[in-house]
């Protein structure tokens, strides 16, 4: 089993639900500063290059298989789980040198008042113990979903923000 | 069953090791290491010996105990005076080894160590292995340390510095450089770095360095070689590294600074790989093979190496210079050649903020400096490694919207993609 989570961009309105339970269930608090760990927002894209004018995203830890994070880490905080394959930290031992940030195509990680990286985990316990991520349950129009890429068109056709990612990670090391 | 050797247990050893494992379940694993210690990082020595971190959290991978259960490899703890490469043969101060099906070379690099006359051993300090860390931390904690001098105004020395300035020891930061971070800043940016540094009390010298020292009426003092004396109770060198290869022949491997490798980590001895900081991969920009001596690279080169060494065809087709470092309060990102010319975009103001330059020549970038935005940084190398490997030259679509989301103006990203899509 290798899960992630997957956005359908043509069901995604940016309505920002998605981020408040993700903020809620990991205690973010943006008044002291702490950046949500899931970005919404609408773009438009003025070229018309990939045929969409006006898309909106919602975009958190995209769990990579061969996540370029796990390897950048001086101190090796970041691992994949073995259980899910998704993206987990322990950050005990994290020096904020901002390695990973460097590492993630998707500018992801973030870092918390004591200068530690934090960023979705995808809710690894929450899904161990048989439930939705925050996000997924939260989500309105059923545009965020777990995948588990193992399995067979697991991916959102056409308007997959994993899809996306996909294409972006052949690039990356 | 296969038999495999590898020399040298740094990350990029401990990397390959995994790969093999994982491929090859019953292949006998030798690793030689002369350290006696777990895969450590040189990145984590400042930060132990600043207090920062445990001793134990140098090693990020576990105690050797540890890994030695977790991977089934035998350590042979004795040095490698010598590879005999195309027998495939090692010899070691107590014997010779070998033949093995398949050897790995991941034997690091070590701190470049000048001697600098009239300066003991007890008060010259490096900063690349743990020894080096717990030295340097055991001298501090005499709390007599009032005055240093740091050579080397590199990644490593910067936080040499903040941890000396972080105990209130007046520190003086030397190099022969003209400016901060040579070999990665853009010299606008550097002096940006030098300010913050001065204001912080950090005193720099440039085309400067320790002669001599002196032990006079005052204590010890560091004669530079512009002639000024200056006080230094410890100098900490920062020099650089240089590769660990003095046991290969060089008649029989082919080496630069390094051993060289092709894409699959294999030097010129078929069934011989190398990986790490003693090897020279791609550098993809100049196409030429370089050490780019990094953490992340060392682990892509290790996992490379180990896969073809177990009969996998992995390729890593190399990288670029990259380089993040965090300190006093800043960020300082830098990719590619600076020294490189080209269309040169700026955003942002260098005093606050985010502050983004690209050296952009051929539809390609070749360069970036980025002050205090750690957000945009892995977004714009994946960019450049994008066109690099001949993928579009449009950033998707939600890359730039965050992008913008950490603050970069989004006509800066317009003004990027036309210069390196050749329409101005």
């Amino acid at each position: 089993m290798k899960l992630t989570l997957d956005l359908d961009l043509k069901k995604c309105t940016s309505c920002g639900a998605c981020a408040i339970a993700c903020m809620d269930q990991n205690d973010i608090d943006v008044e002291r500063g702490i950046r949500p760990f899931r970005t919404v927002f609408d773009w438009e894209n003025k070229t018309g290059g990939t045929g969409r004018k006006f898309i909106h995203i919602s975009i958190a830890c995209m769990h990579c298989t061969d996540a370029p994070c796990v390897l950048a880490c001086p101190s090796a905080c970041i691992s994949k789980d073995k259980e899910t394959n998704l993206t987990v930290f322990d950050n005990t031992n994290c020096i904020g040198c901002h390695s990973c940030a460097m590492a993630c195509p998707f500018g992801i990680p973030s870092f918390g008042e004591e200068g530690k990286m934090q960023k979705c985990d995808g809710c690894a316990v929450r899904v161990k113990n048989g439930m939705e991520p925050a996000c997924v349950r939260a989500c309105p129009v059923q545009a965020l979903k777990l995948v588990d890429i193992d399995a067979e068109n697991s991916q959102t056709e056409g308007a997959s923000l994993q899809k996306l990612g996909k294409e972006i990670l052949e690039f990356q090391t | 069953m296969e038999s495999y050797a590898i020399i040298g247990f740094g990350t990029a050893g401990y990397h390959a090791a995994r790969a093999i494992r994982e491929a090859d379940k019953e292949g006998k694993i030798d690793v030689f290491s002369n350290t006696g210690e777990a895969p450590y990082n040189p990145m984590l020595t400042t930060y132990y010996a600043s207090g920062k971190l445990s001793y134990e959290a140098m090693f990020p991978f576990g105690s050797l105990e540890e890994i030695k259960r977790e991977l089934d490899i035998r350590m042979v703890s004795q040095p490698v005076v010598e590879l005999r490469a195309k027998e495939h043969m090692i010899k070691t101060a107590e014997g010779i080894w070998g033949p093995y099906g398949k050897i790995l070379i991941s034997a690091g690099a070590s701190a470049i160590a000048p001697r600098i006359e009239g300066l003991d051993g007890k008060d010259c300090f490096l900063m690349r292995t743990c020894q080096d860390a717990l030295r340097l931390k055991k001298r501090l904690a005499e709390k007599n340390v009032k005055s240093a001098v740091v050579v080397g105004a590199s990644m490593v020395g910067i936080k040499v510095v903040e941890l000396l300035a972080d105990q209130d020891i007046q520190t003086v930061l030397a190099d022969l450089a003209p400016y901060m971070f040579p070999t990665a800043a853009y010299e606008n940016v550097a002096h940006e770095i030098e300010r913050r540094l001065q204001a912080r009390g950090v005193r720099l010298l440039f085309q400067n360095t320790v002669a001599r020292v002196l032990d006079g009426p005052d204590g010890r003092m560091a004669v530079m070689t512009q002639g000024e004396e200056i006080p230094a109770d410890i100098v900490v060198l920062c020099i650089g590294t240089r590769a660990n290869i003095g046991f290969l022949r060089p008649e029989e491997i082919k080496t630069g600074k390094a051993v060289i490798v092709d894409p699959h980590m294999e030097t010129s001895v078929p069934g011989i790989f190398a990986a790490g900081d003693c090897c020279e991969g791609n550098n993809l920009e100049s196409n030429e093979t370089q050490i780019i001596g990094l953490w992340a690279n060392a682990n892509y080169q290790g996992l490379t190496a180990g896969n073809s060494m177990s009969g996998g065809q992995k390729k890593f087709d190399g990288n670029i210079l990259h380089n993040i470092t965090h300190f006093m309060d800043m960020d300082f990102v830098g990719f590619g050649d600076n020294r490189i010319q080209g269309q040169t975009l700026e955003s942002g103001s260098l005093e606050s903020g985010l502050y983004i330059k690209a050296v952009c020549q051929g539809r390609r970038i070749v360069g970036v400096n980025i002050l205090d935005s750690y957000r945009i940084s892995g977004i714009i190398k994946n960019y450049m490694l994008r066109l690099l490997r001949g993928g579009g030259n449009e950033l998707t679509v939600f890359q730039k919207g965050m992008l913008v989301q950490a603050g970069m103006d989004g006509r800066f990203i317009d003004r990027l993609e036309e210069a390196v899509s050749g329409t101005d």
